[in-house]
């Protein structure tokens, strides 16, 4: 019966508004999600996704709008009760708590009991997480390891596997691909192929507009907390999505500028971390962009944690402008002007109950005291930044808890900017960020390398790489493998490397 | 600076509600207890109920700023205490000895520091080891807890004067407890060591990724925690001319109390040197106007955990009203 009142609609939210203080982060915002659809929700940084989401999940209140849920209006929603009407999710920012076994983040507020006795049916909850582990991921996790020691990848698979031990009909991703590198990415798109063939709706953000696409039905986009469109996404394009985020036309997706590289600022000879990676050289040049690629476990992630003195290395050389660098330690790193960019933001690239203020000037307070903070520059410079950035802020003095996701992401980087570094070690610099934002830091980029700054770009993502960077090397477990020129090569030939295709023929060979 | 002293006083519905409350307070017993408005009881409650535990809950801000805490200000209390009184009998000057005081209180500083610090071991453990391991060397030196005398023909004039001298009329104590208050609001709110301690305690791995060295941050807090502990030593020491073993101790949990009804009622939930002092002045009036309204020690004990008790009630009330706006 509901059903042909609100169109087939499972879900729906009406002309949502939604203020944080002063603010509104959704401004009348409407979302109607078809059964057995997938339905993609995009928007810049800032736009509300996340909070829309919050409010269906019953963790933020509407101040007005309404929430209907298989045609009934709630509009006293707890997450208990959504998840009881059967509404999974997988949070942008919810974390796992890092203490808990696998199988305790499990189940954690729905444990098995051994039925008729208050006892946990420890063996029925292995077996069942068991069961949905291999049939959807093909993958065992061992029950008893620690959320702190899973890859990113296998916490999102703790996540979905939670909720899909719920038996959702549907499942909301927030960003999910932000954590995972292309190739697993990809299994999660065939994850989610299969669960809408199972039947499941599904509700999923993100800033690839490629991926949308390819997955989705119906998209609707997000904009300055209003719904500007739901479009089918068969009648529409990447480009056209995008250009309806920021409501222009998005020009030149990757702005390069052509720098010479000049002398050498970082010289990385023979570095080697045991069991991790080996015989690793390369040297980055004053006004060079210089790409590091590889699957999870290739080794790239730790040269980079290595560089910023966050490891031990157990052998090889590191110099810096002629300088050999001795200790594992971040503080000689950063005097010697590197930067790190840390993949997990939320954790190490900046302190959530610190203002932007705050955090924007917590790796250069030098400059900013005399003996006394001097509180005007250091909001001055702030500023700056935020409006060099375009950060999206209610302010300074705000919390960075409360900006988006993309948001934190430049605050991390301004830290840097403002501590004036030299060579920018940037892990994932553009994950969760949209593409506005993500052009803004593109450009960011090829302003650093004109000043002559080195840069070194992590990312799994080879399209970008190839639009930014100058060189990039491959790491293939452990050791570099291939360099590429980035002008002269394709994603699939970097793509070939990165999963080892030349290896195994190599070694088949 | 003064200015900026008031404004950081008074920002936020939070703290507005703490002088409110500490002005309840005093109304009620200006009421209730007789002899409570007298100018001779206030300064009393200044010096007897305000200075002392206002420099050791100053000293414990710094500890909680940085997400740890010290159980252990008792110690350096006592040992800046022994120190004192040792070198004053031993003959030497009362200045040199005061530094010497200073300096006993720090090593406990240095002890935590080794601890937390270098080893790694928790805040709570490490300064409640050294509470534990304090109190059996103050038994060790005292030959199984025996107080340690000045002769009172032996006392010289000088060794009196923190307790008990005044400088253009205002007594020592309380001189001194303005000047740590005042200096540590500026090293914790105006300074960097202030800002990356309290970042330590917000997010200890984000301080690191920034490249700061954060033990050595961490260390330098704790020794600053016990130096200024050690004020405390000196002053007692000077008031009673005596050192009694362990008596330190009796400060902990109001100086614990005091800094969490002013992190409490901080806006955002930070630990910070004016709300602590105000949290003082609302546990010396209290424990003064409980004592003049003739009700007996333990009645005054009960009487200090309904305020703390209410106190933060109404700040998380208050805090959860502003999170839900
Ligand atoms: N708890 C909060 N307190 C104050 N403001 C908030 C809070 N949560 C979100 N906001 C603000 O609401 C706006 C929308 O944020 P939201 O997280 O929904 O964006 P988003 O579209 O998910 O962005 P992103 O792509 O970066 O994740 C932002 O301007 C953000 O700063
Ligand atoms: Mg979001």
């Amino acid at each position: 019966m509901a059903d042909t009142t609100n169109g087939g609609a499972i879900v729906r939210l009406e002309n949502i508004v939604k203020r944080f203080g002063g603010a509104a982060a959704l401004s009348g915002a409407s979302l109607s999600v078809k059964r057995d659809s997938v339905h993609g929700l995009v928007g810049q940084n800032g736009a509300g996704k996340s909070t829309l989401i919050k409010l269906l999940a019953g963790l933020h209140r509407a101040d007005e709008g309404t929430v209907e849920i298989d045609g009934e209006a709630y509009d006293r929603l707890t997450p208990h009760l959504v998840e009881e009407l059967g509404i999974h999710f997988i949070h942008q920012d919810r974390l796992l708590v890092p203490t808990f076994t696998v199988g305790e983040a499990l189940f954690l507020g729905r444990e098995l009991r051994i039925p008729g006795t208050p006892f946990l049916d420890r063996t029925g909850m292995r077996r069942k997480s068991a069961e949905i582990l291999a049939r959807y991921f093909g993958l065992s996790l061992p029950q008893s390891a620690l959320i702190a020691d899973l890859s990113a990848a296998e916490k999102q698979i703790v996540q979905i596997t939670r909720a899909l031990i719920a038996n959702p009909r549907v499942l909301v991703f927030d960003e999910p691909t932000a954590a995972l590198v292309r190739r697993e990415a990809d299994l999660l798109f065939q994850l989610i192929h299969r669960l809408s063939a199972e039947g499941i709706t599904i509700l999923y953000i993100s800033h690839y507009l490629g991926e949308i696409v390819d997955i989705c039905d119906t998209v609707t986009v997000l904009r300055n907390g209003r719904d500007v469109a739901t479009l089918p996404v068969a009648e529409t394009s990447a480009t056209e999505i995008g250009a309806l985020m920021v409501n222009r036309a998005l020009g030149e997706l990757y702005p390069k500028p052509d720098v010479i590289p000049g002398e050498v600022l970082l010289q990385v000879e023979n570095l080697a971390l045991a069991e991790r990676f080996d015989a690793v050289s390369f040297a980055l040049r004053k006004g060079e962009v210089l790409g590091l690629t590889g699957l999870v476990g290739s080794g790239a992630k730790e040269v980079v944690r290595t560089l910023f003195g966050l490891d031990l290395p157990t052998g090889g050389a590191v110099s810096v402008n002629g300088e050999t660098v001795f200790s594992a330690d971040p503080a000689e790193a950063t005097e010697k002007r590197l930067a790190l960019v840390p993949e997990d933001r939320r954790r190490d690239g900046v302190a959530l109950d610190l203002s932007v203020t705050e955090n924007t000037t917590l790796a250069s307070l030098d400059r900013f005291s005399r003996g006394l903070i001097d509180h005007g520059s250091e909001r001055r410079q702030t500023e700056d930044l935020v409006k060099r950035l375009q950060i999206k802020t209610d302010g300074i003095d705000a919390l960075v808890r409360t900006l988006s996701g993309g948001n934190q992401q430049k605050v991390a980087i301004a830290k840097w900017l403002s501590r004036q570094s030299e060579i920018y070690l940037l892990d994932e610099p553009t994950v969760g960020v949209d593409i506005a934002a993500k052009v803004e830091i593109y450009r960011l980029i090829g302003e650093l390398a004109e000043r002559g700054a080195g840069i070194l770009v992590l990312s799994s993502d080879i399209e970008e790489l190839l639009g930014i960077t100058d060189r990039i090397l491959v790491f293939f477990r452990g050791r570099v493998t291939r360099q590429f020129t980035s002008s002269e090569t394709s994603p699939d030939q970097v793509l070939a490397d990165v999963t080892g295709a030349h290896e195994t023929l190599r070694h088949a060979g | 600076m003064a200015t900026a002293f008031l404004s950081s006083l008074t920002r936020g519905i939070g703290r507005y509600a703490l002088v409110a409350a500490l002005t309840a307070v005093f109304a009620l017993f200006a009421t209730l207890a007789p002899g409570f408005l007298s100018g001779a009881n206030l300064l009393s409650v200044l010096v007897n109920n305000f200075a002392l535990l206002a420099i050791v809950a100053v000293a414990m801000t710094f500890a909680v700023s940085a997400g740890g805490i010290d159980l252990s200000v008792g110690t350096a209390i006592d040992f800046a205490s022994f120190a004192f009184v040792s070198l004053v009998l031993a003959g030497q000057p009362v200045a040199l000895a005061a530094l010497g005081g200073l300096a006993g209180g720090a090593l406990v500083g240095v002890f935590n520091a080794v601890l937390i610090a270098g080893i790694g071991i928790s805040p709570f453990l490490a300064t409640l080891g050294t509470l534990f391991v304090g109190r059996s060397v103050q038994q060790l030196l005292t030959n199984g807890g025996n107080p340690v005398y000045l002769p009172p023909a032996g006392v010289p004039e000088a060794f009196r004067f923190l307790g008990h001298g005044t400088v253009a009329g205002i007594p020592v104590p309380l001189l001194l407890a303005a000047l740590v208050i005042a200096g540590a609001w500026l090293v914790l709110s105006q300074t960097r060591f202030g800002r990356v301690v309290l970042a330590t305690g917000i997010q200890a791995s984000v301080v690191r990724y920034s490249g700061i060295r954060l033990s050595r941050v961490t260390a330098a807090n704790y020794v600053l925690v016990s130096t200024i502990a050690a004020v405390v030593g000196l002053i007692l020491t000077s008031t009673v001319t005596v050192y009694i073993p362990s008596s330190g101790n009796a400060f902990l949990l109001n100086a614990i109390g005091a800094t969490f009804i002013g992190t409490t009622f901080d806006p955002r939930g930070r630990p910070n040197v004016p709300g602590t002092v105000l949290g003082v002045l609302l546990l010396g009036v209290v424990a003064n106007g409980l004592l003049l309204s003739g009700l007996n020690f333990y009645w005054q004990q009960v009487g200090t955990g309904l305020l703390i008790f209410s106190v933060l009630a109404i700040g998380f009330a208050n805090r959860k009203a502003a999170a839900r706006a």
